[in-house]
């Protein structure tokens, strides 16, 4: 009737190793996803971006061996069970802003937009905003596992920098309306900004989750 | 061996039966509550610390009840601890938290009121003065390590997985000191009205295992605890951990450790003597409720936190029990003792004679 079972201090190094690696992945993809809009504005699909796509994806991946190993582990070894579910929803959420950084390069790949020269600027600052955002929201996470009250610095970090992408998403797309482009090229160009603001999105929605699971674990 | 003792004796083994299903919440509530530790893990942890505790840790409490009211017959001590038992009973059914100690000490009461025998006032107010000061102590107690808890873990910076595992750890070893405590603690709730009646001889086993006939009447009563454990406390001790509060596990481990640091304070000899060799106010032998501790922990921390996450209709009825069962069990015993003395004819009362 009584199947004692006591798994204390059970191999939990090696999972904060692989949550400590799915933080690095984001900031990976983050710099990455840089590097490889920069080259495409430059050079559109060269070879050189042809392999920071691809590089991309094998971070997207990795990302994604990771998650599940994480759910997997957190299940089997009965780890943080009060918590378990909301360390999940976290875990996935991370997992979606790698994805969605791997789905708009490869997008710029296989559509190859003609972005205006006089959008490039504009565009790189966009980027850069939506990359700082996932870095710091990648931070945020990091630090919830650590540092309770830390949270909150990075978190305000992450709200300004996704209200500045909205700013910089809004004055792009009212330029390029205004345009004498085609409205092919107009809708095609909405739909990248959209998508790129998007990752900026989805980092706060993952802030708010955070903030959340910190008062929760905070009583 | 008497068997009408052992029938007797019953009323004593059903009052452990109910604390192990009432009290067990208390020392492991609050872990299987976080789902931090499960149910049949605590169960056994708790029904073999109990019975550890009770046996060799139980005699420090039991000179207090005696000198409370000393009840001298079996069935006297039968119905004592039957009224208590069914207070107890009665008033969970009810769904109000109830402590054992009260029930036990408002059952004396009852019968010294039945018998005429004066209560021993000045042990009544120790007693009395625990139920005030013991949840009071227990959310000062769980205040105070909540604040050193907290700064350690901000120090170490400590991994959430990791932090987990020590938590978890911290709550078995916690658990198996308090259900320690509990047993050595509360025996006397449970078996002090039969000790002076107690016809067991003392037990030796080849020179190693050596029991005192009240060593053997405590584990008589410890294993009843363990018994109402594993069959009645399931739901108590699982709705216990997050009916008051909700909590998370290190909030589980402050008012794990808050309640046995209570315990621990008025439970122990060893203590008593080194305060009383250094000239130092000690802490009276009383037996203390693990329940009132337990409460007074979880209220220490809900308040620490503003008050917010508090149920406080719980929290009033659960105060008013603790005002209610004394005088509930008093009733309860003093009319039993009545039906008892002129319905079945037992003696109740044996009046002691004075040397002169």
């Amino acid at each position: 009737m009584f199947n004692v079972k006591i798994s204390l201090f059970s191999h939990t190094k090696e999972l904060e190793q692989k949550i400590d690696m799915l933080h690095d992945k984001i900031i990976e993809a983050a710099m990455v996803f840089k590097k490889a809009v920069d080259v495409y504005l430059k050079e559109k699909r060269s070879q050189d971006y042809r392999k920071l796509s691809k590089e991309i994806k094998t971070i997207e991946h990795d990302a994604d061996v990771l998650r599940r190993d994480i759910e997997n582990r957190l299940y089997s070894q009965n780890l943080i069970p009060d918590f378990r579910g909301n360390i999940l929803e976290l875990v996935e959420n991370l997992d979606k802003v790698i994805n969605e950084f791997d789905e708009v390069a490869h997008k710029f790949y296989i559509e190859q937009p003609a972005i205006p020269e006089k959008y490039h600027e504009r565009f790189k600052e966009l980027v850069g905003q939506v990359c700082e955002c996932a870095e710091n929201l990648a931070m945020a996470s990091r630090t919830f596992f650590y540092d309770l009250s830390a949270v909150r610095d990075y978190s305000k970090k992450v709200y300004w920098l996704e209200h500045e992408s909205d700013k910089t998403t809004a004055s792009l797309k009212e330029g390029v309306f205004d345009s004498d482009m085609e409205l092919a090229q107009k809708l095609q160009l909405n739909s990248f900004l959209t998508e790129v603001a998007d990752i900026a999105d989805l980092a706060e929605n993952c802030i708010d989750q955070l903030l959340i699971y910190v008062i929760k674990r905070d009583i | 061996m008497d068997f009408s003792y052992l029938f007797f004796l019953s009323s004593g083994l059903f009052l452990g039966w109910s604390l192990g299903a009432n009290d067990a919440a208390n020392i492991f509530g609050t872990a299987v509550g976080t789902k931090m530790v499960r149910f049949n893990t605590a169960a056994v942890i708790a029904s073999i610390f109990i019975i550890l505790g009770a046996v060799f840790g139980g005699a420090g409490t039991t000179e207090t009840l005696d000198t409370l009211g000393s009840v001298n017959t079996l069935p006297g001590a039968f119905m004592v601890a039957l009224a208590a038992a069914v207070t107890i009973y009665w008033m969970s059914r009810t769904g109000v938290s109830v402590s054992t100690s009260q029930a036990i000490v408002g059952s004396i009461i009852g019968w010294n009121c039945y018998c005429g025998e004066s209560t021993n006032f000045s042990v009544f107010g120790k007693i009395f003065a625990t139920w005030v000061f013991c949840p009071l102590l227990a959310a000062g107690t769980a205040v105070l390590l909540y604040f050193l808890l907290h700064m350690l873990i901000r120090r170490t910076r400590m991994h959430l997985l990791r932090q987990d595992s020590y938590v978890r750890a911290g709550l078995i070893v916690m658990g198996a000191l308090c259900a320690y405590a509990l047993g050595a603690n509360n025996i006397a709730n449970i078996m002090g009205v039969f000790v002076e009646s107690a016809p067991f001889h003392d037990f030796s086993f080849n020179d190693t295992v050596y029991l005192t006939r009240i060593q053997i009447l405590f584990l008589l009563g410890g294993m009843a605890v363990a018994v109402g454990i594993v069959t009645y406390s399931h739901k108590v001790v699982s709705t216990v951990g997050n009916s008051l509060l909700k909590m998370t596990p290190l909030a589980a481990l402050t008012v794990v450790m808050a309640q046995a640091v209570v315990l621990f304070l008025f439970s122990s000899q060893g203590l008593q003597n080194f305060l009383h060799s250094h000239s130092l106010p000690a802490f009276p032998l009383v037996p203390v409720s693990s329940t009132q501790a337990v409460i007074g922990a979880i209220l220490g921390i809900g308040l620490l936190k503003g008050g917010r996450g508090l149920n406080w209709g719980i929290t009033g009825r659960i105060v008013v029990g603790w005002v209610v069962t004394p005088l509930i069990a008093l009733v309860v015993c003093f009319v039993s003792l009545f039906f008892l003395e002129n319905v079945f004819n037992q003696v109740v009362y044996r009046p002691e004679l004075m040397d002169l």
